[in-house]
């Protein structure tokens, strides 16, 4: 019996330590994901129902109510500056990022390579010295808790530019021949050849990047004075429920419900994309 | 999620001898917006730091004096010594949990496509949504960790609200949001390792252990000192968790250098200060890159 339980195992590569990694690894990989459950769970329950001593999974009652509630705060409208913020800036940054990617893996000119270097050694630079500087700025020139603040600071982001000169240095060469034989432009090349063909790296820069700027916290917290100009992730975090008064008693229904909307999109995203998701950040980060 | 360790490879793609000018164009779309706001305000804080700068009225110049403020300021110190503990605590764990996860579901077992999805999943939601979660999760009276944690006998644990655990609290929350990045570049760097030299040393006989200590760790070896400086510098760099969860408090105990630099320029409007503690934080995150440079230089 024994020795047929091991044979079994022997076929795939696998010894009976196994038996016990897999349901073990499995387990925490099911806690992992258990705080999600826990903020669905809390955002359906009445206010009544949250701050028990008994715990309830599932909640024995259900009720809209929360998310009616989040809607009384001007969620949608910080929804649609966030889409406006992060959209704009991921098809600014991506579009440019692919143009760049494409002249610097196949075209020469002097000082290419010493502006890739220069894109990469900006890596070194944290985002956050800069912030101050750049409220500054803004702030004088009179475009506080405006969408260009929202935007600008993010286009230049050198992800996009590494991941596409990636992908155009291993670009056949006989596909930019023949249409430049056909006298083909620059222009002509990249946008009817090159860029259709970069379907991969477009996805994949896309939904990271998108993803970084949906997220994205400092900046917008700093730069947006207006209410009305907030993103969704900025405006959501004033949901944390105070201690002691009574946001805190219904406050963690309301707040789940809120960030059970900020979530959404960016945990749908990846469910959907995840394997350009993956790709992509280890394409971006391991080519030492 | 930080992103992109450079590729140090110098390779022409085309091999016509003639200048591109249209190259110089291509470029510039990317980077005109790229010097204007990431490297022009480097520049500008440069010179912001050395000047006296509120809101109103024009900066006067101060020489040094902000820095030697800095260096006598004790919440500075505090804001410093807390960025130590907090990487002293989440760098550690997500090196460690992330490689043991990225071992697990690189062995292929059944559903480990589902692991790899949860072990991701909180990577790519906002430090709203990671701050929020573990609020409620770590509330010190109806909080499910301490509901748990009670089974065991262990007294409620008051996570955020004391000065003692609230470092801890934000740590755990910060460890469930940056795992992800760790465990996907352990995978892609384990799914690199060459199948056949593993089975050759499961062939001659080698132990799982055997195998991980001699196979698979040298060959992991570059990935572990790039999670590592990677998670150092975006643990250096903790403010958003911090602020949605703790707001640095309470007195300070959960503060860090960028949510102190948030305060002094949008609380106190001192934002010629700011700048020089900015300038303080951004030097310590450059030594940590280059050390891990040379480190890595030395090594291969």
């Amino acid at each position: 019996m024994a020795g047929w339980l091991d044979d079994r195992l022997e076929e795939r590569g696998l010894d009976r330590a196994d038996l016990l990694i897999w349901p073990l690894g499995m387990g925490v990989a099911v806690l992992w994901g258990l705080p999600f459950v826990w903020m669905v769970s809390t955002s359906f329950k009445y206010p009544s129902d949250v701050m028990t001593v008994d715990i309830e999974w599932l909640p024995s009652r259900v009720t809209l109510s929360n998310y009616m509630k989040v809607f009384e705060y001007p969620v949608l409208r910080w929804g649609f500056n966030s889409v406006v913020q992060a959209g704009v800036a991921t098809f600014l940054c991506v579009l440019f990022g692919a143009m760049a990617g494409y002249a610097l893996a196949r075209m020469r000119f002097p000082g290419r390579d010493a502006l890739f270097y220069t894109f990469l050694a900006s890596l070194m630079i944290p985002t956050e010295v800069s912030v101050i500087p750049m409220l500054l700025g803004f702030v004088k020139i009179g475009w506080a808790s405006s969408y260009q603040a929202l935007i600008l600071p993010s286009i230049g982001n050198v992800f996009s530019v590494y991941i596409f000169r990636q992908f155009f240095l291993a670009f056949p060469k006989e596909l930019e021949e023949a249409a430049r034989m056909d006298g083909a432009g620059p222009f002509n090349l990249f946008f009817r050849i090159a860029l259709p063909l970069a379907r991969a790296p477009a996805i994949a820069a896309s939904v990271i990047i998108f993803t970084l700027n949906w997220n994205n916290f400092l900046w917008p917290l700093l730069i947006t004075f207006d209410e009305s100009m907030k993103t969704l992730p900025v405006g959501v975090a004033a949901f944390t429920p105070v201690v002691g008064t009574r946001t805190q008693i219904e406050g963690y229904s309301i707040a789940m419900a809120a960030v059970t909307i900020l979530s959404v999109p960016s945990l749908l995203l990846f469910f959907f994309l995840q394997r350009y998701f993956i790709q992509g950040i280890s394409q971006g980060s391991l080519k030492q | 999620m930080a992103i992109a360790i450079p590729d140090i490879r110098i390779d022409a793609g085309a091999e016509r001898r003639e200048i591109d000018g249209a190259g110089y164009l291509l470029v510039a779309f990317f980077a005109l917006p790229f010097l204007l706001f990431n490297i022009l305000p480097v520049l500008f804080g440069v010179y912001v730091a050395f000047t006296r700068w509120s809101i109103v009225g024009a900066p006067k110049w101060e020489g040094t004096k902000n820095f030697i403020k800095a260096f006598h300021d004790q919440w500075v110190r505090v804001a410093f010594e807390n960025v130590l503990f907090y990487g002293a605590i989440i760098v550690p764990c997500v090196t460690v949990l992330g490689l043991l996860f990225a071992l697990f579901v690189n062995r292929g077992y059944p559903l480990s496509s589902l692991a790899r999805t949860l072990f991701f999943a909180p990577t790519v939601v906002s430090a709203t949504v990671i701050g929020l979660v573990w609020v409620w999760l770590l509330d010190t009276q109806f909080g499910l960790v301490n509901h748990y944690l009670g089974y065991l006998g262990i007294e409620p644990v008051p996570w955020l609200t004391s000065t003692r655990w609230s470092l801890v609290g934000v740590s755990i929350a910060s460890i469930w949001w940056d795992l992800g990045l760790a465990f996907v570049l352990f995978l892609a760097a384990l799914q690199d390792i060459p199948g056949e030299i593993i089975d050759a040393a499961r062939v001659d006989g080698a132990g799982r252990l055997q195998r991980f200590r001699h196979v698979i760790l040298p060959h992991l070896r570059p990935v572990i000192s790039m999670v590592v400086t990677l998670q150092l510098i975006a643990t250096l760099r903790i403010f958003s968790q911090v602020y949605v969860m703790t707001n640095g408090g309470p007195a300070s105990s959960s503060s860090s250098p960028i949510y102190y630099i948030y305060n002094l320029a949008i609380v106190q409007n001192l934002f010629g200060y700011a700048s020089a503690v900015a300038l303080l934080l951004f030097i310590l995150i450059l030594a940590v890159t280059v050390a891990q440079r040379l480190l890595l230089r030395e090594q291969t």
